[in-house]
């Protein structure tokens, strides 16, 4: 069972005396036995926070001032060290790339058990029963490296099971996963509920959960403001779902939405000879003879797994030496070089593409040489992307969100007309993805060509006119 | 047929043990690329020389192979086109060369040591060392995140690339500054989120760990061992002025 | 809160992550080190350029030991690529002294911290030691190299480059940390790492 008594939390630490506002304020919450909880809410609320308290990585890991108490079967969490709580509470991230202490699948999966000094035996027979109820024998014995994100996050909570924890915990697992590796996270999570677990999940993405759990709690600035029980929950419609701030609770592929990839009338823009193959790969992962897009609209790019839409993405954008394909667009040919002035991508970790120590000068490096008034120019193009409150800040303190509508404002003011984005909105609650819907919009009325890479439906509805889908 | 982890392990347990391998790293060092040792040591030398290579052979680790030998053939063949070459030419091809013909077969046992042993093998083997704790966590994280790290430059040079940044007058300084703290500030935020998820799993209790890894010393690691020791007791006995052949 | 001092896995994984970055730098520099002429450079690039991640792990360091620890690792690192032993025995030296160095300022103090990552940098000095252990036996074992290769190792490495050497590492050494903290500044403490 876990207890939350009148928490209240804010992160800061002794040492700096600084504490910011409060994340959570008076949370009360009763998790029983075997039951599955669903902790919802726009980014901020806290849901995070919660995890993080039961997880004991708040105030161990994260320092911060708590007040209140949190148990765990009985047990105060703050008090007992972290290695304690690991035999109670099991924990799945959001990001597959850096939940992973080891670099190969099998050793990930002992980690657990070896921290605590399990036999080498009992380690084997329990990997192998892990194993056998997930059906992942494909993935054992891999290098971390070599796996898709949807398959890093089965390894994850494989990884979790094996360490037999009886309380799980899901910090929004599905946030980088397209809508087949979710599918198959729903499997895992099935399975546990088989098995009896507890089972807290944190999510945006409420979806492809949603007919599994008991109790859904609904929070908004650090408090939880609905606690929604099976019955309850079901009687939502879409609108009240869309007032609390929420995701819709229906599972849609995107690629059945069958948007057509041009119509008549449209401007277009030709792919020819696009074929990219990985060093050592048998199969090109993009393969390309002769494709027509349309310029000037908002092209959803769909496809399973591995069907090789990023590599398109960077092959479009000029990025990949070996990929020798032409586009045609406006009556002129563009070759690689051509198209890395061309094009610009907004990569999935927008971190990597900001460089400088200020927003302001991120655009100006941006600007052509020789551009007059730089600096009201470089301004005025932060103001139409709602950044100018942020000029002095550092690109790498902004959130998620902002970070993205940075790289949109250097690639404005570069002059690029084609503007590629990879998963725009993975981890994005309702009210930021509508954000980064309208500012698609936005950018299309100003004569801007735009391809996203999602496996988001409800962004495609929200703002694609245009849909390629890759079989 | 059912996953068994057990035999798995058994069956990706390497051809040496990973101290066997850490032993020839020491000794390759000292004796081919550190240069210790007289005469005596000129045979055993050459059969050091040789061993990564073949190693990498039994482990079929053929592109591996191909690098090692291909340096080696362009050391050499550096040093013998040497006295053929005019002026500045002959210079480099020498120090090439030279460098080349004595540095790879020490990389190649270095390439060798890290293509073939797992993580959790190398700390396995430091934990049967008795390396504290204190060492062996930092060290296997380094390991863990050394990929990270390349993967992430890529990533934004390749951003660079495409940002098409202008540099005003290109200063060496700031193209540094603008890859290196991207860099510096994605690899401390994924180690800090891997911290996270290794403290959640119990990294760090101080009871003893224990490590699935199968290793341990078998024919082929103590004929090496020995070959190793022999190596090491020649050198001491031409310190002592002690001549065996 | 119980034994306050002691390393706990967090502080271990920091050594962890800032060592590797600072491996990184020293390797993609050791790179450069196989051209003769930047031999001496090394005690100059390396300290400076390191500078920036080492100051960085200095904003995490609240305990003893994990200099001293990361010191050590270095240390270990260099004997894996075949650097020799003789590194192991700078490494310990430096990272005692600059351990101690650090914990006179309370872990806290920002021209210490820069004076620590001074002496942290003299363990590369480990680096050329055989260099001057043994002078002449050093080369004649080198001769396979060519005489080009030696005269131009020579000339950059007469015996007196020793204490030279030792002493860019050093200043070499305060001015990363220097530039180390302005990074720090500019850059990671706007960006909430530090």
């Amino acid at each position: 069972m876990v207890e939350l008594k009148d928490v209240s939390f804010c992160y800061g630490s002794d040492e700096r005396q600084e504490y910011g506002e409060n994340s959570l304020s008076d949370v009360n919450l009763t998790i029983q036995d075997g039951e599955f909880v669903l902790l919802t809410g726009p980014s901020g609320c806290g849901k995070t926070t919660i995890l993080r308290l039961i997880n004991g990585l708040i105030p161990h890991f994260y320092p911060g001032l708590v007040k209140g108490e949190i148990l765990v079967d009985g047990k105060a969490v703050d008090s007992q060290e972290l290695y304690e709580t690991a035999l109670q509470v099991g924990t799945v991230f959001q990001n597959p790339r850096s939940q992973f202490y080891n670099v190969d699948t099998t050793g990930e999966l002992a980690f657990g058990c070896e921290n605590r000094g399990l036999p080498e035996k009992d380690i084997y027979r329990r990997i192998d029963d892990t194993v056998s109820r997930f059906g992942i024998e494909k993935l054992m014995d891999r290098s971390i490296f070599q796996l898709s994100d949807g398959e890093k996050q089965k390894i994850a909570c494989a990884s979790v099971d094996v360490a037999g924890a009886q309380i799980i915990l899901l910090d929004e697992p599905s946030a980088n996963l397209d809508y087949d590796a979710t599918l198959a996270l729903r499997d895992l999570i099935l399975q546990w509920r088989r098995d009896g677990k507890t089972i807290i999940a944190a999510e945006h993405r409420i979806a492809y959960l949603w007919d599994l759990i008991d109790r859904a709690v609904i929070m908004r600035n650090g408090k939880i403001v609905w606690e929604l029980g099976k019955e309850e929950k079901d009687t939502l419609t879409q609108d009240a779902l869309t007032e609390m701030g929420l995701r819709s609770a229906i599972q849609e592929a995107p690629s059945d939405i069958g948007l057509p990839l041009f119509v008549e009338g449209d401007k277009l823009l030709r792919l020819k000879d696009f074929r990219f193959m990985y060093h050592g790969a048998k199969t090109p992962v993009v393969d390309i003879l002769d494709l027509t897009i349309s310029a000037g609209e908002i092209t959803a790019i769909t496809g399973a797994n591995g069907a090789g839409k990023t590599s398109l993405l960077s092959c479009i954008c000029g990025l990949e030496k070996r990929c020798k394909g032409m586009l045609e667009f406006e009556g002129r040919s563009y070759n690689r070089r051509d198209r890395q002035k061309l094009c610009f991508m907004v990569m999935q970790d927008t971190g990597n593409q900001l460089f400088t120590e200020s927003v302001l000068e991120e655009v100006l490096i941006s600007l052509p040489k020789n551009t007059e008034n730089e600096k009201e120019h470089a301004i005025e193009i932060l103001r139409k992307l709602d950044l100018e409150a942020f000029l002095d800040r550092h690109p790498q303190s902004l959130s998620g969100g902002q970070k993205q509508r940075l790289a949109i404002a250097c690639a404005l003011a570069s002059g690029r007309k084609v503007l590629l984005l990879d998963e725009p909105t993975s981890g994005l609650d309702y009210t930021h993805m509508m954000e980064t819907a309208d500012l698609l919009k936005h950018l299309q009325s100003m004569g801007t060509t735009i391809l996203v890479v999602t496996h988001d439906s409800e962004l495609i509805h929200a703002c694609c006119t245009r849909q390629y889908n890759i079989a | 047929m059912a996953y068994s982890a057990e035999k798995a392990q058994e069956k990706r347990r390497g051809f040496l043990d990973p101290r066997t391998k850490l032993a020839l790293v020491l000794v390759l060092a000292l004796f081919v690329m550190g240069g210790l040792g007289g005469d005596q040591l000129k045979g055993i030398k050459t059969i050091l020389s040789v061993l990564p290579f073949l190693l990498l052979l039994i482990e079929r680790q053929w592109k591996r192979f191909a690098r090692g030998v291909a340096m080696l053939i362009v050391g050499y063949g550096l040093l013998l086109a040497m006295p053929y070459l005019p002026g500045i030419l002959n210079y480099l091809a020498l120090m090439c060369g030279g460098i080349l013909t004595r540095f790879v077969v020490t990389i190649v046992m270095g390439e060798y040591l890290i293509a073939t042993t797992s993580v959790s093998e190398f700390i396995s083997a430091m934990e049967r060392l008795h390396m504290p704790q204190a060492i062996t966590i930092p060290m296997s994280v380094m390991f863990r995140l050394f990929p990270t790290i390349g993967s992430e430059w890529r990533s934004i040079r390749r951003a660079m690339a495409m940002r098409g940044i202008r540099l005003g007058g290109a200063r060496a300084g700031q193209v540094l500054e603008y890859q290196l703290v991207p860099m510096m500030t994605s690899t401390v935020r994924i180690g800090e989120e891997l911290s996270a998820s290794a403290l959640t799993r119990g990294l760090g209790a101080p009871t003893g760990r224990t490590n699935i890894c199968r290793i341990g010393f078998r024919v082929a690691d103590v004929l090496l061992l020995a070959g190793c020791a022999f190596a090491i007791v020649v050198w001491i006995l031409e310190l002592c002025g002690v001549t065996l052949w | 809160m119980k034994n306050e001092n002691k390393l706990k896995g967090r502080d271990l994984i920091n050594i962890g992550i800032y060592g590797a970055i600072y491996f990184v730098i020293l390797f993609a520099v050791a790179m450069l080190g196989m051209i003769p002429i930047f031999l001496p450079l090394l005690s100059v690039l390396v300290p400076i350029l390191g500078g920036i991640p080492f100051m960085l792990f200095l904003t995490k360091v609240k305990k003893p030991g994990m200099i001293f620890i990361m010191a050590m690792i270095m240390g270990i690192l260099m004997l894996l690529t075949g650097m020799g032993p003789w590194p192991l025995l700078t490494c310990a030296i430096a990272g005692i002294l600059s351990e101690l160095c650090f914990k006179s300022g309370n872990y806290r103090s920002a021209k210490k911290a820069v004076l620590c990552y001074g002496l942290f940098s003299m363990w590369i000095f480990g680096n050329y030691l055989p260099l001057f252990t043994d002078y002449e036996g050093y080369f004649a074992q080198r001769a396979d190299y060519g005489q080009a290769y030696i005269d131009a190792v020579q000339k950059l490495m007469p015996l007196w480059m020793a204490p030279v050497l030792l002493i860019a590492c050093f200043v070499c050494g305060l001015l990363g940390g220097l530039l180390g903290r302005a990074i720090l500044k500019k850059h990671f403490e706007k960006a909430g790492l530090a």
